[in-house]
């Protein structure tokens, strides 16, 4: 008896009254938004979460290697001009004893 | 191009939305109208307002749409069901009792005047007895008994467990076929 109450509820349950809703209710809400302005303000703490998405790395293990592979490519290519020249120490000694009157 | 858009999932459209995408918009309205507008029927028993209420929840999505947060909220229908039930609920606290439409379906062709007349006495009484119901049993029997909704999303929409939504609607039908003895 209460296993066929169930069904019967079940069922009443699963047949509730519904009334369509008009054709054009989606049409409606979309024309309605096209005249509404988003509404941009974000708060404190979601401004900073997006300020740390910003440099957030999808795969940080391979940006690193990476930036190490182009660091030595880059080292590797560009001329060395940091070490002095033996021309160098001579001109700054002349520099030096510039005031000096040649014997 | 039109092809491009039914092939977004949700979440994609709700990020574009977030840019200010009319298009996104307009297809996640039209994707999901129809399975809210029934939900918010169910509470509310008339048609335009159901409308109105539904036009509510989806134009706050537009205007405010950083309240998606994808990595909070696990599922779009999930999040938006609970907005629609809330809009719901405070429709009704300040426009208690519900009032049933008069107008009730036509008779089925099929069926006798009679039948017809009992067909509709037991379904004004199984609305009435549901909006009388407390606030998270009414709740719990409007989404577990949509046909788009799983009961773990109806859970989830709830903010609960999926045994404390069985026992939720257990609790609403032991209710309802006591009030409805008559009927069942």
């Amino acid at each position: 008896m209460s296993d066929k109450q169930d069904d019967k509820l079940d069922a009443m349950l699963r047949s509730r009254r519904l009334e369509g809703a008009s054709p054009d209710l989606a049409q409606r809400i979309i024309l309605r938004a096209q005249s509404l302005p988003q509404n941009r303000r974000i708060s404190p703490w979601q401004w900073i979460r997006q300020l740390f998405a910003e440099f957030h790395l999808p795969k940080p293990a391979y940006v690193v290697a990476s930036a190490l592979v182009l660091g030595i490519i880059v080292g590797a290519s560009t001329p060395d001009t940091t070490v002095p020249r033996d021309e160098e120490p001579a001109s700054v000694q002349s520099f030096l004893y510039a005031d000096e009157i040649p014997l | 191009m039109a092809a491009g858009w039914a092939e977004k999932d949700d979440q994609e459209l709700l990020a574009l939305i977030q840019e200010g995408s009319h298009q996104a918009f307009a297809e996640l309205v039209q994707r999901h109208t129809r399975r809210f507008y029934r939900l918010a029927f169910h509470y509310v028993q008339n048609r335009d307002t159901a409308e109105d209420l539904i036009q509510d929840a989806f134009l706050r999505l537009w205007e405010n749409p950083a309240n998606w947060q994808p990595e909070r909220n696990s599922k779009f229908t999930t999040w938006f069901y609970r907005i629609v039930v809330n809009l719901c609920l405070d429709w009704q606290k300040k426009k208690r009792p519900v009032a049933l439409d008069e107008e009730m379906p036509l008779m089925d062709e099929r069926e006798t005047a009679d039948e017809a007349i009992m067909r509709i006495q037991e379904q004004r009484l199984l609305e009435k007895e549901i909006a009388a119901l407390p606030e998270r049993q009414r709740t719990a029997l409007n989404l577990c008994f949509d046909e788009e909704l799983s009961n773990q999303e109806a859970a989830e929409a709830m903010g609960v467990n999926l045994k404390a939504l069985q026992s939720l609607i257990m609790r609403a039908k032991t209710t309802l076929k006591q009030r409805m003895k008559v009927y069942l």
